[in-house]
């Protein structure tokens, strides 16, 4: 039976692309029950970074013992059951986490026709291998910063990597690539559950959860400053709008830019012929995979075309997740336009689960560099890099089906004139990446609260509102998001094989994305951030808890 | 529902044919209506439907064919990315110059 798109509600029950937005959605309304004072997402475990045994003197406030090393968020934050989700202790709220997440998703694989089976196993030792690399990577000599040092009343002299939870990332990326490379037959059978797109675009609506509860946050952290509390989350809300639209201008200008740069590149320089020009240049310069397949559809080439791009697209967006966050940070832009650091991410970085874990990575280390160098007086909200690179990679992604639907009408009606051929619109439709309507629900329907019933947290009535909306937000923006980040990273290794680089057919492929990447694509993506970004600040939180 | 169906609905004339489009890694094939045809580029394959289309296409004048690609030529890694190649709509007759 062929599969076909031929309604508009195709593929809602069996496509990874519908299951985000469901999954996604679906935690999202549990996270809004607390607004009625139901808490049922309090469950959620999570890391706290961690250390054997406290030295003399030291309080365990940032950083605890080992067995404190998990607890479930509803235990610290719940209003209406946080004794309940404190009595589940660390042991009680992984298993809690993995048996609500394994129904979840279990029946997400079902639907999709995978093998129920293998994907239970497969989930489950890659769910117990995820909590386990995010224990390794929350001790304290990975991830504690001066300033948690500090607050914990550590010896001066303890030297730490102050990687923050970036060291969990990328531990969970080392341990899926030891997997995916070294023990290939475990890898082939994890496939099933190592599925990168669907956990990062199921973080993705977490993350609107996130962008919507940041004015909230701000708000809510402004009171505990004493600062103008309202004022704070109008800033916020109004830098979220204007990542919203600094990202879609810069979307559309990289557009412009680097698709006939590329495509220029493949022609004149490496000589390829025309429709592999027209692929790889969408490939590399707009969204990767995703775009590798709509434009080959687009340009009427063969599918094997699509096919030979996106496999290159995968490894090097995996090389660019490991080299760019470092880079960014350390090197070009550097933490003075982080903003700018996380939007040029956000256009760099191909594949959705490469770029919003390199995103998310990024915001760890620009954090931790931040906080170390400050010596704690600049602390940096945490999720605002990620979601720089995020906004810019969606608008990307929206774009494409426009894109390659105009590309279509280019290349049918006026490069190969085929006779009587018709592009249908729906194909923008079809294109479109279904995940980003639960993100932007996610977002507006938060925003909403705090506009609406919190009224923006200006009254005593509105910020009771608030305080409830924060419970519901923070198990999933924080908890749930920041675990499916840990999933994605650890899948993106286990799925990806460097030797298929050296055993595929590529050709001249490899250069011209090597050429092309690196020495155009990267270095205009963070002129382009610079000129739409630049000057966009993130709100100090120092001296307020930051959760 | 126009707005899913295409641009040549508007010739609400036009009888309208669906078919399976299809690619097995060196022809195009086009399926449905009991017919299967091949050709290795999709001008061939649009001349050959139209030939096997003949006796229908006189006595409708016009026709147009909505081919749905079988996106199951697209390998199950590539799927989550993008699960969707490409569908097209054939207005026949064709009209070489």
């Amino acid at each position: 039976m062929a599969k076909t798109q031929r309604s508009w509600y195709s593929g809602m029950a069996t496509t990874e692309d519908w299951w985000a937005v469901w999954l996604g959605l679906g935690f999202f309304v549990l996270g809004l029950l607390t607004l009625s004072g139901i808490d049922l997402v309090g469950w959620i475990s999570y890391p706290k970074i961690w250390v054997a045994s406290l030295p003399d003197g030291a309080i365990a406030k940032k950083i605890v013992t080992i067995d404190h090393a998990f607890y479930a968020l509803g235990g610290k934050y719940s209003l209406t059951a946080k004794a309940f989700y404190k009595s589940l202790g660390p042991i009680g709220s992984i298993l809690a986490t993995y048996v609500v997440f394994t129904i979840a998703t279990t029946i997400g694989a079902y639907f999709q026709k995978w093998d129920v089976k293998r994907f239970f196993i497969g989930w489950t030792i890659i769910f117990f291998l995820t909590y386990l690399v995010w224990f390794l990577g929350h001790n304290a000599f990975f991830a504690a910063s001066a300033v948690d040092l500090k607050k914990s009343h550590f010896p001066l002299d303890t030297f730490t990597l102050s990687l923050g939870g970036g060291a969990s990332f990328i531990l969970a990326l080392i341990v899926g690539l030891v997997i995916g490379n070294f023990f290939k037959p475990l890898a082939r059978y994890l496939s099933e559950a190592a599925k990168p797109e669907w956990y990062i675009k199921t973080a993705i609506v977490f993350l609107g959860v996130k962008v919507g509860y940041l004015p909230i946050k701000a708000v809510l952290t402004g009171a505990k400053l004493g600062a103008h509390g309202a004022q704070m989350g109008q800033q916020m809300a109004h830098l979220t709008f204007e990542l919203f639209t600094a990202g879609a201008a810069a979307t559309v200008v990289a557009y412009l830019i680097f698709w006939p740069g590329v495509y220029t590149i493949s022609r004149l320089i490496f000589k390829l012929p025309r429709k592999t020009a027209a692929v790889l240049g969408s490939a590399i310069s707009i969204c990767g995979v995703s775009a590798a397949v709509a434009t080959g559809g687009a340009v009427r080439a063969r599918p094997i075309v699509s096919i030979m791009v996106s496999a290159l697209v995968v490894v090097y967006a995996v090389i660019e997740l490991v080299v760019l966050p470092g880079f960014f940070t350390h090197f070009w832009p550097g933490t003075s336009d982080p903003i700018v650091a996380g939007s040029a991410m956000g256009m760099a970085v191909k594949t959705d689960g490469a770029d919003a874990a390199a995103g998310e990575l990024l915001d760890e280390f620009m954090r931790a560099k931040v906080e170390q160098e400050s010596n704690g007086k600049t602390v940096w909200m945490p999720g605002v890099i990620t979601t720089s690179a995020v906004m810019t990679k969606i608008w990307i992604d929206m774009f494409i089906g426009l894109w390659a639907f105009i590309l279509a009408l280019f290349w049918v009606y006026k490069i190969e004139k085929h006779e009587g051929d018709r592009v249908p619109f729906s194909e923008v439709w079809f294109r479109f990446p279904k995940f980003v309507l639960g993100y932007f629900a996610a977002w507006w329907i938060y925003l909403g609260i705090f506009f609406g019933p919190g009224q923006s947290g200006a009254t005593a009535d509105g910020l009771a509102i608030l305080k409830n909306a924060k419970v519901g937000a923070v198990a999933v923006e924080k908890g749930m998001r920041k675990l499916f980040f840990m999933l994605t990273f650890m899948s993106l290794g286990i799925i990806t094989d460097f030797k298929k680089l050296a055993e595929a057919q590529f050709g001249k492929m490899v250069w011209v994305y090597f050429v092309s990447l690196f020495l155009f694509i990267i270095p205009v993506a963070v002129i382009i951030a610079y000129l739409f970004h630049h000057g966009m600040q993130i709100p100090n939180m120092a001296g307020a808890v930051i959760n | 529902m126009s707005f899913f169906t295409g641009f040549t609905r508007r010739k609400k004339e036009n009888k309208h044919l669906e078919m399976i489009l299809d690619h097995d890694g060196r022809n195009w094939i086009v399926s449905g209506n009991s017919m299967r045809i091949t050709a290795s580029s999709l001008d061939g394959l649009d001349k050959k439907l139209e030939r096997a289309l003949a006796d229908k296409l006189q006595e409708e004048k016009k026709l147009s064919v909505f081919m749905s690609f079988n996106n199951e030529v697209i390998p199950m890694w590539i799927r989550p990315y993008m699960n969707h190649y490409f569908n097209r709509i054939l207005e026949l007759p064709l009209q070489y110059q």
